[in-house]
């Protein structure tokens, strides 16, 4: 009797194995790693894109020609290159990814270049904006956006609209000293004056002696950088607690005023011009569809950020790859797939610079304004297909 | 003369913010030298709740930071009793190891329920306004800070320093053994203490969100300036604590004022300069004296 319950077991076992293996051949699995922050000071940024990839399953299926998309995540944390490179490895070692993806922060994707030119694994950056990075390895391509790039135009939005002089406050690291630098320039061929610099150590989140400082200088206007969240909500409450505007200064910025951080400030952030790749309330019918997408997934009222459109960008790119390629494809397969692909993103149109595998798209200059009651960001100026500055600047740099 | 006034308002109101979160901290850490490193977690809480009843329900915002102080009071003294007390025996290890703990729960959990992003200011409109000081234009919550502050410090000095209660307090934190075995009850002397300073934190986390903003990360984000008051206070000293949280909020703004490259580091400069030279704290209580 036992012989037998063993022998029919076996039978169903291999059975069951040869179905398993016949339907893998006509129908795969796809795996996308992606690495974001879930816990730890970002975790923000984690929450936006795996809505935005779950709204996206939802509305397009979780299959593309009978293949299954399966995404699976980790959490970057509070920003750890050896713990990010580590998870790196294990998606491509052990759940062997076909295409990896993620990065809030910029160490964490320079930690991961060397892997993935290993293991030759496609890798989709979804945040991370120094422009550097796509340089460290040929199978990145960032669909995010560089800081160089969407805060080229407003140095000179800034001067041809009456602001003569300016203050810049940014955050004491790499993006924020981008930054300055980017808006200092384009400010300056335009014929304005920069009359201070502050750079704000990363820790600080009384702003109150900054914004002091900036006051007395009188300028015209005043440029801000911080990193989304909690420091860029406290700089921009100070701005407005200290009667900055009163005495007549503009708030320029750019991600400190997207439309998720809105409701932390008061009516005096009414006016502030932030340049920027996505504008959340754009009318365009991608974006009317992807905000719906994301509405009827979440259950609410959500307002996507920059990473949200991007992670929704970056689900577009794979399935079109899979859908071109099938479901097995090698790294340089992929990557030049999806260099060549342009997207009609929720942002406006998107394409890459096949070159350096960066993005390429519009920039917007908006007005924060109460429209119907509600607190958003219009735009008031669009520079159409942006590339990184930076990239044009520096064609040697490694 | 008006940029000296301007910086010693603006670093008093910051100290103030500090202090009436801190002064828990010492008091406790001093009389039970429990390293209770969740004691941010309990000024976050409040300023949650406190968000929570103003924007929500509408509450006046007075009336919410003191609903809040309530609350994280009632949370302190549960988890006095559930999860800190059987820590005063063990060392300082497993006490570092739990409250940090209980810092990452708590941050997990306002991640889960309310969300990660920063949440709004509920400053009121009559105190988020300009007032005229005299020689200028300054904000009316900053102002508002001060007085809090102040009122509240005099409240706690006539608490330690003037009722039985704090002559049993203070004289259980110099001298715990001593108090015991002239028939003290130390550790109810704790709790009630214990759920003073989380009271106060949480007050201080609603009452101070304009300085301080609120996210889940608070816990730790400020749990070194906490931390700094403490030790360059004095442990378990609550007039040091005052000193030590206006010094540091003047300190650290005249600094980023006057000398703004330097502003990120010149605190910890001077704090490591002045624990090389008083180890103890400013205004250590007499039995680590």
């Amino acid at each position: 009797m036992k012989r037998v319950w063993a022998a029919t077991t076996i039978a169903a076992m291999m059975v069951g194995a040869s179905v398993a293996g016949v339907s893998s051949a006509y129908a795969d699995v796809v795996k996308f790693g992606i690495i974001m922050p879930f816990s730890g000071p970002f975790a923000v940024l984690g929450k936006q894109a795996k809505e935005a990839v779950e709204a996206f399953q939802k509305l397009n299926g979780k299959t593309v020609n009978g293949h299954e998309i399966q995404v699976i995540w980790r959490d970057e944390g509070a920003g750890d290159a050896a713990k990010t490179r580590q998870f790196a490895e294990e998606l491509i070692l052990r759940e062997k990814v076909n295409v990896l993806g993620g990065f809030a922060l910029t160490p964490d994707a320079l930690a991961v270049a060397e892997v993935i030119s290993e293991a030759q694994t496609p890798t989709v950056i979804l945040n991370a904006a120094t422009s550097i990075i796509p340089r460290k390895s040929p199978y990145f391509i960032r669909i995010s956006m560089t800081a160089a790039q969407y805060i080229s135009p407003l140095g000179g939005w800034a001067t041809k609209n009456g602001v003569k002089t300016a203050y810049t406050m940014v955050s004491d690291y790499g993006p924020g000293i981008d930054m300055e630098g980017e808006f200092t320039s384009s400010f300056e061929r335009g014929g304005g004056k920069v009359v201070g610099k502050d750079r704000v150590p990363l820790n600080v989140t009384d702003f109150a002696p900054y914004m002091e400082r900036a006051l007395q200088s009188k300028a015209d206007a005043l440029f801000i950088f911080a990193p989304g969240g909690a420091p860029s909500v406290a700089m921009v409450r100070e701005f407005e607690r200290r009667g900055l505007k009163q005495a007549g200064m503009k708030l320029m910025g750019s991600g400190e005023m997207q439309e998720i951080f809105l409701p932390s400030f008061g009516d005096s952030v009414l006016g502030a011009i932030s340049s920027n790749h996505y504008t959340e309330s754009n009318q365009r019918p991608e974006n009317i569809a992807f905000r719906k997408a994301l509405n009827d997934s979440t259950g609410r009222e959500a307002v996507p950020d920059i990473v949200a459109v991007a992670a929704w960008d970056g689900m577009q790119l794979v399935y079109a790859t899979v859908k071109s390629l099938g479901p097995k494809f090698t790294g340089d397969q992929a990557i030049d797939f999806m260099k060549k692909q342009t997207i009609n993103s929720p942002r406006g149109p998107v394409s890459f610079d096949p070159k350096e595998r960066d993005i390429i798209q519009n920039v917007y200059v908006r007005e924060v304004r109460k429209v119907d009651g509600k607190v958003i960001n219009v735009d008031i100026a669009t520079v159409e297909q942006v590339r990184d500055p930076w990239k044009d600047n520096n064609p040697n740099a490694k | 003369m008006t940029q000296f006034l301007t910086i010693l308002l603006d670093g008093t109101s910051y100290g103030m913010v500090l202090f009436i979160i801190s002064v828990g901290l010492t008091v406790t850490m001093g009389l039970m030298r429990v390293v209770n490193l969740a004691h941010g977690a309990f000024a976050m809480i409040g300023g949650y709740i406190a968000t929570v009843l103003v924007l929500k329900l509408g509450v006046p915002f007075l009336l919410a930071t003191v609903l809040a102080a309530i609350a994280a009071g009632i949370l302190g003294g549960l988890a006095e009793i559930t999860v800190y007390r059987p820590l005063y025996r063990k060392g300082e290890l497993p006490q570092v190891l739990l409250t940090i703990g209980l810092c990452f729960v708590a941050i997990a959990a306002l991640t889960f329920f309310v969300g990660p992003t920063p949440l709004p200011a509920i400053v009121p409109a009559w105190l988020d306004q300009m007032v005229d000081i005299g020689f200028r234009l300054y904000p009316a919550y900053r102002l508002f800070l001060i007085v809090v502050g102040g009122l509240l410090a005099f409240i706690v000095w006539l608490i330690i320093e003037r009722s039985l209660f704090g002559a049993r307090l203070r004289a259980a934190v110099d001298d715990p053994q001593m108090a015991r075995s002239v028939g003290m009850d130390v550790s109810r002397m704790f709790t009630i203490t214990f759920v003073g300073g989380c009271a106060l934190a949480g007050f201080g986390g609603a009452v101070g969100a304009g300085v301080l903003p609120l996210e889940p990360f608070y816990a730790l984000r400020y749990l070194v300036y906490f931390l700094i008051v403490v030790a360059v206070g004095g442990m378990g000293s609550f007039r040091g604590s005052l000193v030590a949280a206006l010094a540091i909020g003047i300190i650290d703004t005249a600094g980023r004022y006057t000398v703004p490259q330097f502003g990120g580091f010149l605190l910890y400069l001077l704090v490591f300069a002045l624990l090389l030279w008083r180890p103890n704290g400013l205004l250590p209580p007499k039995s680590v004296a």
